[in-house]
């Protein structure tokens, strides 16, 4: 691939990028969240058209990949998510679109579970390829995924993150698979975010940054820590942010041996009052999960939270509220806000679940609370009557965080606060996250920005496949450290 | 009474978007089309009892439609209200005919609505299955359960007492408006109050917006779910109480049979978007009146029975495909 451009409206998600991979080859891509990893592969599959820049397979130009095309070409992709259809059965998931005929019509079912189960016993697993799809665990899904690309003739086969889902054990099987396949001449692209494994199986390497092509090489020339040096750069965000220390010595929540099966284990952590701590990782490592415990959105199968000392009711999101706990979910167009309200009811939505008494709306009031978070979070709206839908991302964040400023919680619980909004306003949000401290609120930021955790974290706990990996106070803070951990570069022996 | 608070509501913010306010409440140039239409059908169609008429007989398909909107706005669906209607209108019936007092039977079959919407609301709120498959199976249980209960036949009013007391409900008038109006009336500023005025209302359309964001915001959308259906089945239960006064008289297998559709359609009309998240009560309102404005100038007209319900069905289609394209306009 040469000079690959790809931008989504004014983002550039991918830059001048140029890759290439060999004969028999596997080949680790890196690079952190939102680095054009996925962006760049899908190109490749044919899913995305490039803005401009070429493709060369075996020498040959094919800049107008589609899906079909790359797979006529032998471009094999494992999706990040799963794409299997859930109500067939493991063999017609396999074959769907490429099924095998008998004169013309007829579903030679026979001949697809043959093959079928040969793939399989090549994989060394024992999947039953007449059972549906539903009634395997996400890992099984995950290896059906993979079944699919090995079924038929290819070149190259892209995984995208694989192994978020799989064993130990069927990460090893899996890579003894694909030492086979490299044998066969098949050659790999590998994402992960998991140093252990990318140094195990890849043969070269490849750093992506801000979209940008940043390092080749082969993985015996580098170490774990050079190889996180090249993944964050060294352009660490030197804009300083005003923060005071306002951090008290009472402890206002804490969690102890906090379990969520499949997801994370044993969390424990103290917040004491005016503190901000940042939970960070990468995808996979339990900390969605982990936030919607905190708030009683999900259920922990294991240990307690406290607040103030006394337990928290977590029988319901009601009830977590009205205790004083506040939670901005992530991903704010699905979670966050109610598109056919306007701003007025989107604001005051918190405020009806857990503090408002008796039945009855008084328009004026809710018309005064507008006013008054308007001017407490600076909303640049028309006026409270307009739909939440026709403002800007960073001002439908700011009438989410108003939602819950003006409830007066102990605790904040912030997930992914910034995503998806420009810059001024994230500045702007920094500065109403540092307000609350200020006022004596306890902080659990949830983010996969260094930057931001640069800004604002008084502590910032690394988490790793489910698990408190590390833990590091504002002072040793450090972009490459944190990511050494994040990426569970310490877990191996 | 609905339109001029909208008004005010307008104004507070960046002066009146006339446009707007058309957008959002189409149903208004309707019904003024379908009035005109009327006028040109027949000289007396805008006369006030023929407008009273018009409204009396929208009274049932009307009252029904507000509690429908609650269930359309949550994004759901209710097919069984028919079959609600005429058990408890049986039961009513029965009900009037032994203690012969009126206050005992509309408590009785507001109660017999109340409880068949709640159980449909158990099990699409609590049981989480799909609304439509709960009451497509209600629908039909319900009837049969019915038809069990009359013997396949007529429950009738006792005659002797039916003219002193229900008939002069379901004919009486205070001054010029009919009692079944004013009721109808009286019911939709009820219901446009707990939709725009409560906490209830809120909770209503958040959950039909965004279901995810509504709980991660402390609302208990299983519980939310299940008022929504009893209150339809209690608002449906007011409607088999004055169905029994109107007619004085419940045919067991065809009472309300289809009034699932009428009432949808009404619901539709009135601007009510069925994906749930958006609408407005004095829309239904005024829905059920356009229906049954329809038919009365297919009468007139004298257009064929057989005919009127293919030309109902495009005009029902007309009317919300105009009200897509004016929001596509919008955006």
């Amino acid at each position: 691939m040469k000079n690959i451009h790809k931008s989504f409206g004014a983002v550039h998600a991918v830059r001048d990028v140029s890759f290439s991979v060999g004969e028999a080859e596997i080949h680790g891509l890196l690079g952190e969240n939102g680095a054009g990893k996925s962006t760049l592969m899908n190109i490749l599959g044919g899913i995305l058209r490039q803005d401009s820049g070429q493709i060369y397979i075996d020498g040959e130009e094919h800049s107008h990949l589609t899906p079909v095309k790359a797979s006529r070409l032998g471009i094999r992709f494992i999706h990040q998510e799963l794409n299997l259809v859930n109500d067939l059965k493991v063999y017609e998931n396999l074959f769907l679109n490429n099924e095998i005929v008998k004169s013309g019509i007829h579903l030679n079912r026979k001949e697809m579970i043959r093959r079928s189960r040969e793939v399989f016993e090549r994989m060394n697993l024992d999947i039953d390829p007449t059972v549906f799809v539903r009634e395997l665990d996400t890992s099984r899904k995950q290896l059906v995924e993979i079944a699919r690309a090995l079924l038929f003739e290819c070149r190259l086969i892209i995984m995208d993150e694989p192994t978020t889902a799989l064993t130990n054990e069927e990460i090893d099987n899996l890579f003894t698979i694909m030492r086979g396949l490299r044998d066969e001449g098949i050659s790999c692209i590998y994402i992960s975010h998991k140093m252990p494994e990318l140094f195990e199986i890849c043969d070269k390497y490849t750093v992506m940054r801000d979209g940008a092509y940043i390092a080749s090489g082969n993985f015996a020339d580098i170490n774990e820590q050079q190889a996180t040096e090249m993944l964050v750069g060294r352009n660490i965000d030197d804009d300083v942010f005003d923060k005071t220390d306002c951090v008290q010595d009472e402890v206002v929540f804490e969690a102890e041996n906090l379990s969520c099966e499949g997801y994370f284990s044993n969390v424990s952590f103290k917040l004491r009052k005016g503190e901000i701590i940042a939970f960070t990782g990468l995808f996979g490592d339990g900390r969605g999960e982990l936030s919607e415990c905190l708030f009683g959105a999900r259920k922990a199968t294991d240990g307690v939270i406290r607040l103030n000392g006394d337990e928290l009711n977590t029988k319901s999101i009601a009830s977590v509220i009205r205790s004083g706990v506040s939670m901005v979910p992530r991903n704010r167009k699905e979670r966050s806000i109610i598109k056919d309200m306007n701003i007025r009811d989107n604001i005051s939505m918190a405020y009806f679940t857990s503090r408002h008494k008796g039945i009855h709306i008084s328009p004026k009031k809710e018309y005064r609370r507008y006013e008054e978070n308007r001017k407490a979070t600076n909303i640049k709206a028309a006026g409270p009557d307009h739909l939440i839908t026709s403002l800007s991302g960073g001002n439908q964040q700011k009438v989410i965080f108003s939602r819950w400023f003006g409830l007066d919680s102990d605790v904040y619980i912030l997930d992914n606060p910034t995503q998806g909004i420009d810059v001024g306003a994230k500045f702007e949000i920094y500065q109403l996250i540092t307000r609350l401290v200020d006022q004596g609120k306890s902080v659990i930021v949830f983010s996969s920005e260094f930057p931001e955790i640069h800004k604002i974290a008084d502590r910032c706990i690394v988490m790793y496949k489910g698990e408190i990996n590390k833990e590091f106070t504002r002072k040793e803070l450090d972009e490459v450290e944190v990511m050494y951990y994040a990426t569970g570069s310490n877990k191996r022996s | 009474m609905s339109t001029s608070l909208e008004l005010s509501m307008n104004k507070k913010s960046k002066g009146f978007d006339f446009k707007r306010f058309i957008i959002n409440h189409n149903y208004i140039l309707s019904l003024i089309l379908m009035l005109l239409i009327g006028r040109i059908a027949s000289d007396q169609f805008l006369s006030f009892p023929s407008l009273m008429n018009l409204m009396r007989s929208s009274v049932f398909i009307g009252i029904i439609a507000l509690g429908m909107s609650l269930v359309i706005i949550s994004g759901n669906i209710d097919l069984s209200v028919g079959s609600i209607l005429a058990l408890s209108a049986a039961i009513g019936v029965v009900v009037f005919n032994t203690t012969q007092n009126m206050l005992l039977t509309l408590v009785m079959c507001m109660f017999l609505g109340a409880l068949m919407g709640f159980f449909n609301g158990i099990f699409v709120g609590v049981a989480k299955v799909a609304s439509f498959i709960v009451t497509l199976a209600t629908l039909t249980a319900f009837r049969s359960i019915t038809i069990q209960f009359g013997d396949g036949g007529p429950q009738i009013v006792n005659h002797e007492i039916y003219f002193d007391t229900l008939r002069k409900l379901g004919y009486g008038k205070l001054g010029p408006f009919p009692y079944l109006v004013l009721i109808f009336v009286g019911i939709t500023c009820a219901v446009w109050y707990l939709m725009n005025r409560t906490k209830f209302g809120r909770y209503v359309y958040a959950v039909g917006s965004n279901e995810k964001a509504a709980r991660l915001t402390g609302i208990k959308v299983e519980y939310i779910k299940v008022m929504i259906f009893t209150i339809t089945g209690l608002l449906t239960g007011i409607a088999a109480f004055l169905y029994i006064a109107r007619f004085g008289s419940v045919d067991v297998a065809t009472a309300g049979k289809g009034f699932e559709l009428d009432v949808i359609a009404a619901v539709a009309i009135g601007g009510t978007s069925m994906a749930g998240g958006r609408g407005f009560i004095q829309g239904s309102f005024f829905g059920a009146i356009i229906l049954f404005a329809i038919d009365a100038i297919l009468s007139a007209f004298q257009v064929p029975a057989f005919v009127t319900d293919f030309i109902k069905g495009v005009l029902i289609l007309g009317a919300v495909l105009l009200q897509k394209a004016l929001d596509r306009n919008a955006e």
